[in-house]
Protein backbone atom coordinates (compact mmCIF):
# COMPACT_ATOMS: atom_id res chain seq x y z
CA UNK A 1 0.00 0.00 0.00
CA UNK A 2 2.71 2.21 1.23
CA UNK A 3 4.84 1.65 -2.17
CA UNK A 4 1.61 2.03 -4.45
CA UNK A 5 1.49 6.10 -2.42
CA UNK A 6 5.09 6.30 -2.79
CA UNK A 7 5.39 5.20 -7.07
CA UNK A 8 2.28 7.76 -7.53
CA UNK A 9 4.32 10.02 -5.99
CA UNK A 10 7.27 9.84 -7.47
CA UNK A 11 5.42 9.73 -10.82
CA UNK A 12 3.92 12.95 -9.73
CA UNK A 13 6.59 14.76 -8.79
CA UNK A 14 8.56 13.65 -12.12
CA UNK A 15 5.58 14.67 -13.84
CA UNK A 16 5.52 18.07 -12.04
CA UNK A 17 9.18 18.65 -12.83
CA UNK A 18 8.64 17.93 -16.58
CA UNK A 19 5.59 20.19 -16.58
CA UNK A 20 7.82 23.20 -15.02
CA UNK A 21 10.49 22.36 -16.97
CA UNK A 22 8.57 22.48 -20.34
CA UNK A 23 6.97 25.90 -19.35
CA UNK A 24 9.52 27.56 -18.80
CA UNK A 25 11.37 26.72 -21.80
CA UNK A 26 7.70 27.45 -23.51
CA UNK A 27 8.58 30.93 -21.77
CA UNK A 28 11.87 31.25 -22.58
CA UNK A 29 11.02 32.28 -25.65
CA UNK A 30 8.80 35.22 -25.14
CA UNK A 31 11.29 37.79 -23.41
CA UNK A 32 13.89 37.34 -26.46
CA UNK A 33 11.67 39.93 -28.13
CA UNK A 34 14.86 38.77 -31.18
CA UNK A 35 14.30 41.48 -34.37
CA UNK A 36 14.58 44.04 -31.13
CA UNK A 37 17.44 42.78 -29.97
CA UNK A 38 18.84 42.05 -33.50
CA UNK A 39 18.71 45.59 -34.16
CA UNK A 40 20.65 46.93 -31.51
CA UNK A 41 23.65 44.72 -31.47
CA UNK A 42 23.84 45.88 -35.15
CA UNK A 43 24.08 49.52 -34.23
CA UNK A 44 26.37 49.02 -31.32
CA UNK A 45 28.33 46.78 -34.15
CA UNK A 46 28.19 49.47 -36.18
CA UNK A 47 29.64 52.24 -32.89
CA UNK A 48 32.15 49.62 -32.63
CA UNK A 49 33.87 49.33 -36.19
CA UNK A 50 33.95 52.82 -36.02
CA UNK A 51 35.53 53.07 -33.41
CA UNK A 52 37.84 51.02 -33.76
CA UNK A 53 38.51 52.81 -37.59
CA UNK A 54 39.36 55.55 -35.30
CA UNK A 55 41.89 54.07 -32.96
CA UNK A 56 43.47 52.63 -35.45
CA UNK A 57 44.03 55.87 -37.39
CA UNK A 58 44.79 57.33 -34.16
CA UNK A 59 47.56 54.71 -33.48
CA UNK A 60 49.00 54.46 -36.48
CA UNK A 61 49.63 59.21 -36.29
CA UNK A 62 50.86 58.68 -33.14
CA UNK A 63 53.50 55.64 -34.23
CA UNK A 64 54.82 58.47 -37.01
CA UNK A 65 54.84 60.94 -34.20
CA UNK A 66 57.20 58.97 -32.01
CA UNK A 67 59.59 57.32 -34.81
CA UNK A 68 59.94 61.69 -35.53
CA UNK A 69 60.58 62.87 -31.90
CA UNK A 70 62.85 60.16 -31.19
CA UNK A 71 65.59 61.73 -34.07
CA UNK A 72 66.30 64.71 -32.04
CA UNK A 73 65.44 67.97 -30.06
CA UNK A 74 64.41 69.48 -33.27
CA UNK A 75 62.49 66.85 -34.13
CA UNK A 76 60.80 66.13 -30.96
CA UNK A 77 60.12 69.97 -30.67
CA UNK A 78 58.40 69.72 -34.48
CA UNK A 79 56.38 66.87 -32.78
CA UNK A 80 55.28 68.68 -30.34
CA UNK A 81 54.07 71.92 -31.79
CA UNK A 82 51.94 69.51 -33.89
CA UNK A 83 50.34 67.89 -31.07
CA UNK A 84 49.34 71.25 -30.06
CA UNK A 85 47.90 72.57 -32.72
CA UNK A 86 45.85 69.44 -33.48
CA UNK A 87 44.47 69.35 -29.66
CA UNK A 88 44.19 73.14 -29.98
CA UNK A 89 41.33 72.42 -32.33
CA UNK A 90 39.41 69.80 -30.68
CA UNK A 91 40.03 71.88 -27.12
CA UNK A 92 38.26 75.07 -28.98
CA UNK A 93 40.92 77.01 -28.80
CA UNK A 94 41.64 77.85 -32.67
CA UNK A 95 38.98 79.45 -34.75
CA UNK A 96 37.07 77.27 -36.95
CA UNK A 97 34.62 77.50 -40.34
CA UNK A 98 32.54 75.05 -41.82
CA UNK A 99 28.83 74.09 -42.55
CA UNK A 100 25.98 74.35 -40.12
CA UNK A 101 23.11 76.21 -38.94
CA UNK A 102 22.31 79.96 -37.39
CA UNK A 103 19.84 79.64 -34.95
CA UNK A 104 18.44 83.58 -33.64
CA UNK A 105 15.54 83.26 -30.60
CA UNK A 106 13.74 86.24 -29.59
CA UNK A 107 11.54 86.66 -27.00
CA UNK A 108 8.45 88.61 -28.87
CA UNK A 109 8.05 91.56 -27.34
CA UNK A 110 4.33 92.39 -26.56
CA UNK A 111 3.33 89.21 -27.50
CA UNK A 112 4.25 87.25 -25.06
CA UNK A 113 1.34 85.27 -23.06
CA UNK A 114 1.84 85.45 -19.31
CA UNK A 115 5.10 87.89 -19.48
CA UNK A 116 8.20 87.11 -18.28
CA UNK A 117 7.85 83.52 -17.05
CA UNK A 118 7.75 82.45 -20.54
CA UNK A 119 11.32 84.81 -21.88
CA UNK A 120 14.49 83.04 -23.21
CA UNK A 121 15.80 81.30 -20.09
CA UNK A 122 19.38 80.10 -19.82
CA UNK A 123 17.80 76.36 -19.56
CA UNK A 124 15.86 76.86 -23.05
CA UNK A 125 19.78 77.57 -24.19
CA UNK A 126 21.26 75.02 -22.14
CA UNK A 127 18.67 72.22 -24.25
CA UNK A 128 19.12 73.78 -27.53
CA UNK A 129 22.45 73.80 -27.42
CA UNK A 130 22.17 70.00 -25.94
CA UNK A 131 20.01 69.05 -29.13
CA UNK A 132 22.40 70.36 -31.10
CA UNK A 133 25.29 67.85 -29.69
CA UNK A 134 23.12 65.11 -30.24
CA UNK A 135 22.82 66.43 -33.50
CA UNK A 136 26.86 65.89 -33.69
CA UNK A 137 27.51 69.44 -33.54
CA UNK A 138 31.42 69.39 -34.00
CA UNK A 139 31.80 73.33 -32.83
CA UNK A 140 29.21 75.51 -30.58
CA UNK A 141 28.91 79.15 -30.04
CA UNK A 142 26.62 81.76 -28.31
CA UNK A 143 26.68 85.32 -29.07
CA UNK A 144 30.24 85.13 -29.68
CA UNK A 145 31.54 83.13 -26.73
CA UNK A 146 32.61 79.58 -28.05
CA UNK A 147 31.38 76.35 -25.59
CA UNK A 148 33.50 74.08 -24.45
CA UNK A 149 33.09 71.49 -22.03
CA UNK A 150 33.51 73.72 -19.17
CA UNK A 151 30.59 76.74 -20.19
CA UNK A 152 27.82 77.21 -17.98
CA UNK A 153 24.74 78.81 -19.68
CA UNK A 154 22.81 80.26 -16.51
CA UNK A 155 20.71 83.39 -15.36
CA UNK A 156 22.45 85.30 -13.35
CA UNK A 157 20.04 88.61 -11.93
CA UNK A 158 18.05 89.32 -15.26
CA UNK A 159 20.43 88.43 -17.79
CA UNK A 160 22.16 85.02 -18.99
CA UNK A 161 25.93 84.26 -18.50
CA UNK A 162 27.60 82.77 -21.13
CA UNK A 163 31.67 81.54 -20.12
CA UNK A 164 30.66 84.33 -17.31
CA UNK A 165 30.07 86.97 -19.88
CA UNK A 166 26.87 88.65 -19.96
CA UNK A 167 24.74 87.85 -23.03
CA UNK A 168 21.91 89.97 -24.42
CA UNK A 169 19.28 89.36 -26.61
CA UNK A 170 18.75 88.57 -29.30
CA UNK A 171 20.81 85.44 -28.63
CA UNK A 172 22.29 83.72 -31.84
CA UNK A 173 23.38 80.15 -31.29
CA UNK A 174 26.13 79.14 -34.25
CA UNK A 175 26.45 75.40 -34.62
CA UNK A 176 28.96 73.51 -37.38
CA UNK A 177 28.32 69.98 -38.10
CA UNK A 178 25.71 68.38 -40.77
CA UNK A 179 23.27 71.12 -41.44
CA UNK A 180 20.52 69.01 -42.54
CA UNK A 181 20.52 66.92 -39.14
CA UNK A 182 21.28 69.77 -36.68
CA UNK A 183 17.90 71.98 -38.14
CA UNK A 184 16.08 68.84 -38.13
CA UNK A 185 16.75 67.84 -34.42
CA UNK A 186 15.31 71.37 -33.48
CA UNK A 187 12.66 71.30 -36.05
CA UNK A 188 11.04 67.94 -35.43
CA UNK A 189 7.40 68.03 -34.92
CA UNK A 190 6.69 68.19 -31.17
CA UNK A 191 10.26 68.73 -30.21
CA UNK A 192 11.80 72.01 -28.10
CA UNK A 193 11.39 74.83 -31.02
CA UNK A 194 7.71 73.67 -31.60
CA UNK A 195 7.52 74.05 -27.44
CA UNK A 196 9.38 77.49 -27.87
CA UNK A 197 7.35 79.35 -30.53
CA UNK A 198 4.32 78.27 -28.59
CA UNK A 199 6.01 79.69 -25.70
CA UNK A 200 5.80 83.39 -27.88
CA UNK A 201 9.64 82.81 -28.54
CA UNK A 202 10.12 83.39 -32.12
CA UNK A 203 13.44 81.32 -33.29
CA UNK A 204 14.51 81.17 -36.55
CA UNK A 205 16.91 78.47 -37.94
CA UNK A 206 18.94 79.13 -41.22
CA UNK A 207 20.90 76.28 -42.67
CA UNK A 208 24.64 78.08 -43.95
CA UNK A 209 27.05 76.74 -45.60
CA UNK A 210 29.89 78.35 -43.85
CA UNK A 211 29.72 79.55 -40.33
CA UNK A 212 33.06 80.87 -38.90
CA UNK A 213 32.91 80.55 -34.78
CA UNK A 214 35.47 82.38 -32.78
CA UNK A 215 38.09 80.57 -30.19
CA UNK A 216 37.05 80.45 -26.74
CA UNK A 217 38.96 83.33 -25.69
CA UNK A 218 40.04 82.64 -21.88
CA UNK A 219 42.48 80.80 -20.32
CA UNK A 220 42.63 77.80 -19.78
CA UNK A 221 42.98 77.21 -15.89
CA UNK A 222 43.69 73.82 -14.33
CA UNK A 223 43.95 74.31 -10.57
CA UNK A 224 42.94 71.43 -9.14
CA UNK A 225 43.17 68.91 -11.97
CA UNK A 226 46.50 67.07 -13.37
CA UNK A 227 47.04 64.46 -16.34
CA UNK A 228 47.54 61.12 -15.48
CA UNK A 229 50.41 59.43 -17.04
CA UNK A 230 49.48 56.40 -18.49
CA UNK A 231 51.25 53.35 -17.09
CA UNK A 232 52.59 51.79 -20.04
CA UNK A 233 52.59 48.03 -18.61
CA UNK B 1 6.37 15.07 -23.23
CA UNK B 2 9.86 14.68 -22.95
CA UNK B 3 9.83 14.79 -26.52
CA UNK B 4 7.65 17.50 -26.96
CA UNK B 5 10.45 19.06 -24.45
CA UNK B 6 13.48 17.95 -26.74
CA UNK B 7 11.60 19.69 -29.07
CA UNK B 8 10.81 23.13 -28.34
CA UNK B 9 14.84 23.13 -27.02
CA UNK B 10 15.96 22.69 -30.37
CA UNK B 11 13.57 25.03 -31.51
CA UNK B 12 14.57 27.55 -29.37
CA UNK B 13 18.46 27.03 -30.26
CA UNK B 14 17.64 26.89 -34.12
CA UNK B 15 15.22 29.53 -34.64
CA UNK B 16 16.87 31.93 -36.41
CA UNK B 17 15.93 34.92 -34.42
CA UNK B 18 17.88 33.87 -31.57
CA UNK B 19 21.06 32.02 -34.15
CA UNK B 20 20.96 35.48 -35.30
CA UNK B 21 20.97 37.42 -32.10
CA UNK B 22 24.04 34.97 -31.25
CA UNK B 23 25.94 35.58 -33.82
CA UNK B 24 26.09 39.36 -33.64
CA UNK B 25 26.76 39.23 -29.64
CA UNK B 26 29.87 36.95 -30.43
CA UNK B 27 30.89 39.65 -33.14
CA UNK B 28 29.87 42.44 -30.76
CA UNK B 29 32.30 40.85 -27.88
CA UNK B 30 35.19 40.32 -30.40
CA UNK B 31 34.79 43.75 -31.47
CA UNK B 32 34.89 45.23 -28.19
CA UNK B 33 38.09 43.41 -27.11
CA UNK B 34 39.55 44.32 -30.02
CA UNK B 35 38.70 48.24 -29.64
CA UNK B 36 40.07 47.39 -26.12
CA UNK B 37 43.21 46.42 -27.07
CA UNK B 38 43.60 49.20 -29.76
CA UNK B 39 42.68 51.91 -26.92
CA UNK B 40 45.62 50.21 -24.89
CA UNK B 41 47.98 50.47 -27.35
CA UNK B 42 46.87 54.20 -28.38
CA UNK B 43 47.83 54.93 -24.44
CA UNK B 44 50.59 52.61 -24.38
CA UNK B 45 51.59 54.99 -27.54
CA UNK B 46 51.22 58.34 -26.14
CA UNK B 47 52.95 56.94 -22.51
CA UNK B 48 55.69 56.39 -25.01
CA UNK B 49 55.41 59.61 -26.85
CA UNK B 50 55.53 61.75 -23.32
CA UNK B 51 58.31 60.02 -22.66
CA UNK B 52 60.57 60.59 -26.28
CA UNK B 53 59.92 64.45 -25.95
CA UNK B 54 60.67 64.70 -22.50
CA UNK B 55 63.53 67.11 -23.00
CA UNK B 56 63.93 70.23 -20.70
CA UNK B 57 63.46 72.78 -22.83
CA UNK B 58 60.17 71.47 -24.24
CA UNK B 59 58.41 71.72 -20.72
CA UNK B 60 56.48 75.51 -21.62
CA UNK B 61 55.32 73.68 -24.82
CA UNK B 62 54.43 70.55 -22.64
CA UNK B 63 52.45 72.76 -20.00
CA UNK B 64 50.79 74.17 -23.33
CA UNK B 65 49.71 70.71 -24.58
CA UNK B 66 48.40 69.46 -21.42
CA UNK B 67 46.25 72.27 -20.87
CA UNK B 68 44.40 71.01 -24.39
CA UNK B 69 44.96 67.54 -23.76
CA UNK B 70 42.76 67.83 -20.80
CA UNK B 71 40.20 69.51 -22.40
CA UNK B 72 39.81 68.14 -25.19
CA UNK B 73 39.23 65.07 -23.45
CA UNK B 74 42.57 62.59 -24.44
CA UNK B 75 44.18 62.57 -21.21
CA UNK B 76 42.71 60.95 -18.05
CA UNK B 77 42.98 63.31 -15.03
CA UNK B 78 42.73 63.20 -11.44
CA UNK B 79 42.39 65.78 -8.55
CA UNK B 80 39.80 66.46 -5.90
CA UNK B 81 36.47 67.35 -6.29
CA UNK B 82 32.53 65.70 -5.61
CA UNK B 83 30.78 62.76 -6.78
CA UNK B 84 27.13 63.41 -7.05
CA UNK B 85 25.18 60.57 -7.41
CA UNK B 86 21.08 61.00 -8.46
CA UNK B 87 18.89 58.23 -8.50
CA UNK B 88 15.13 57.58 -9.17
CA UNK B 89 12.83 58.63 -6.54
CA UNK B 90 11.21 55.83 -4.34
CA UNK B 91 8.48 57.80 -3.85
CA UNK B 92 4.99 55.63 -3.85
CA UNK B 93 2.94 56.86 -6.56
CA UNK B 94 -0.84 57.47 -5.89
CA UNK B 95 -3.52 56.11 -9.18
CA UNK B 96 -3.14 58.71 -11.72
CA UNK B 97 -0.08 60.50 -11.12
CA UNK B 98 2.53 60.74 -14.07
CA UNK B 99 5.30 58.05 -13.00
CA UNK B 100 7.25 59.59 -15.72
CA UNK B 101 7.86 63.05 -13.51
CA UNK B 102 9.21 60.95 -10.62
CA UNK B 103 12.39 59.86 -13.09
CA UNK B 104 15.99 61.69 -13.68
CA UNK B 105 15.58 63.02 -17.04
CA UNK B 106 18.28 63.80 -19.41
CA UNK B 107 17.21 67.86 -18.61
CA UNK B 108 18.39 67.08 -14.21
CA UNK B 109 21.86 66.00 -15.50
CA UNK B 110 22.24 68.94 -17.83
CA UNK B 111 21.52 71.24 -14.98
CA UNK B 112 23.39 69.11 -12.28
CA UNK B 113 26.71 69.69 -14.91
CA UNK B 114 25.58 73.34 -15.86
CA UNK B 115 25.70 74.31 -12.04
CA UNK B 116 29.04 72.45 -11.08
CA UNK B 117 30.57 74.40 -14.04
CA UNK B 118 29.21 77.53 -12.81
CA UNK B 119 31.11 76.92 -9.42
CA UNK B 120 34.23 76.37 -11.32
CA UNK B 121 34.58 72.89 -12.12
CA UNK B 122 37.06 72.07 -14.63
CA UNK B 123 36.42 68.51 -15.88
CA UNK B 124 33.13 66.43 -15.43
CA UNK B 125 32.28 63.20 -16.46
CA UNK B 126 29.19 61.02 -16.20
CA UNK B 127 29.04 57.27 -15.08
CA UNK B 128 32.65 57.91 -16.29
CA UNK B 129 31.67 58.92 -19.84
CA UNK B 130 33.78 62.09 -19.63
CA UNK B 131 31.86 65.84 -20.62
CA UNK B 132 33.34 67.13 -23.89
CA UNK B 133 32.49 70.63 -25.60
CA UNK B 134 29.97 68.36 -27.80
CA UNK B 135 28.64 66.09 -24.86
CA UNK B 136 24.78 65.30 -25.42
CA UNK B 137 22.68 64.42 -22.47
CA UNK B 138 19.55 62.80 -23.70
CA UNK B 139 16.72 60.49 -22.69
CA UNK B 140 16.00 57.51 -24.66
CA UNK B 141 13.88 55.16 -22.78
CA UNK B 142 14.61 54.28 -19.47
CA UNK B 143 18.35 54.66 -19.96
CA UNK B 144 20.46 57.95 -21.04
CA UNK B 145 22.78 58.44 -24.14
CA UNK B 146 26.18 60.36 -23.17
CA UNK B 147 28.49 60.52 -25.55
CA UNK B 148 26.14 58.00 -27.77
CA UNK B 149 26.44 55.31 -24.88
CA UNK B 150 23.43 54.21 -22.89
CA UNK B 151 23.91 54.86 -19.52
CA UNK B 152 21.12 53.41 -16.56
CA UNK B 153 20.66 54.89 -13.47
CA UNK B 154 22.12 55.42 -10.89
CA UNK B 155 23.70 58.33 -12.46
CA UNK B 156 27.21 59.37 -10.61
CA UNK B 157 28.25 62.66 -11.94
CA UNK B 158 32.28 63.37 -11.21
CA UNK B 159 33.63 66.75 -11.05
CA UNK B 160 37.45 67.90 -10.29
CA UNK B 161 37.57 71.29 -9.16
CA UNK B 162 37.42 73.07 -5.21
CA UNK B 163 35.17 70.32 -3.51
CA UNK B 164 33.88 73.08 -1.46
CA UNK B 165 32.94 75.31 -3.60
CA UNK B 166 31.16 72.56 -6.06
CA UNK B 167 29.33 71.11 -2.54
CA UNK B 168 27.70 74.83 -1.30
CA UNK B 169 26.97 75.49 -5.34
CA UNK B 170 25.11 72.08 -5.19
CA UNK B 171 23.34 72.46 -2.01
CA UNK B 172 22.58 76.35 -2.16
CA UNK B 173 18.87 76.78 -0.98
CA UNK B 174 16.62 76.50 -3.43
CA UNK B 175 18.96 75.21 -6.20
CA UNK B 176 18.86 72.37 -8.45
CA UNK B 177 19.62 69.61 -5.78
CA UNK B 178 16.87 71.49 -3.64
CA UNK B 179 14.48 71.10 -6.37
CA UNK B 180 14.89 67.69 -7.26
CA UNK B 181 14.44 66.23 -3.89
CA UNK B 182 11.54 68.11 -3.23
CA UNK B 183 8.90 68.25 -6.15
CA UNK B 184 10.58 65.02 -7.67
CA UNK B 185 11.88 62.77 -4.67
CA UNK B 186 14.88 61.85 -6.82
CA UNK B 187 17.51 60.95 -4.53
CA UNK B 188 20.68 63.16 -4.32
CA UNK B 189 23.75 62.03 -2.91
CA UNK B 190 26.84 64.44 -2.77
CA UNK B 191 30.03 63.67 -1.41
CA UNK B 192 33.19 65.58 -1.19
CA UNK B 193 36.11 63.79 -2.51
CA UNK B 194 39.79 63.79 -1.99
CA UNK B 195 41.12 62.67 -5.24
CA UNK B 196 39.22 61.56 -7.92
CA UNK B 197 39.70 60.15 -11.69
CA UNK B 198 38.28 60.65 -14.63
CA UNK B 199 39.05 58.28 -17.73
CA UNK B 200 39.70 60.15 -21.03
CA UNK B 201 37.39 60.43 -23.89
CA UNK B 202 36.67 56.99 -24.86
CA UNK B 203 36.34 57.20 -28.75
CA UNK B 204 38.08 58.99 -31.22
CA UNK B 205 37.81 62.70 -32.39
CA UNK B 206 37.68 64.03 -35.35
CA UNK B 207 35.83 66.68 -37.06
CA UNK B 208 34.28 65.98 -40.26
CA UNK B 209 32.72 69.32 -40.94
CA UNK B 210 35.07 71.70 -39.25
CA UNK B 211 37.92 73.15 -40.13
CA UNK B 212 40.82 75.36 -39.08
CA UNK B 213 39.86 78.98 -40.35
CA UNK B 214 41.16 80.14 -42.94
CA UNK B 215 41.15 84.01 -44.44
CA UNK B 216 38.89 84.20 -47.38
CA UNK B 217 40.13 85.77 -50.38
Amino acid sequence: MIQRHFSIALVGLILGLLLVLQFRTANQQEPAVPGDRAHELTVELKALTTERAGLESVARDLEGKLARARLGYVQAEETIKAQIREAAVLAGMTRVAGPGVRVIITSRTGATPPGAIFAVRDEDLLKLVNELRAAEAEALSINGQRLISTSAIRLAGSHINVNLQRITPPYEILAIGDPIALRNSLEIKGGLVETMRDWGMDVTIETQNRIVIPPFKRPLVYDYTEPVAEASH
Amino acid sequence: MIAVQFRLYRDIQESVPVQRVQRLMAEVQAARKERDQLQERVATLRAELDAATAQTGLQPLKKRLDRYQIEAGIVPVRGPGVEVILEDSNVALQPGQNPNLYVIHDEDILRVLNELRVAGAEVLAVNNERVLAGTEVRCIGPSILVNTKRLAAPFRITAIGDPDNLESALKMRGGVVDTLQQFWGIRVSIKKMDQLTIPAFKGSQEFTYARPYLEEK
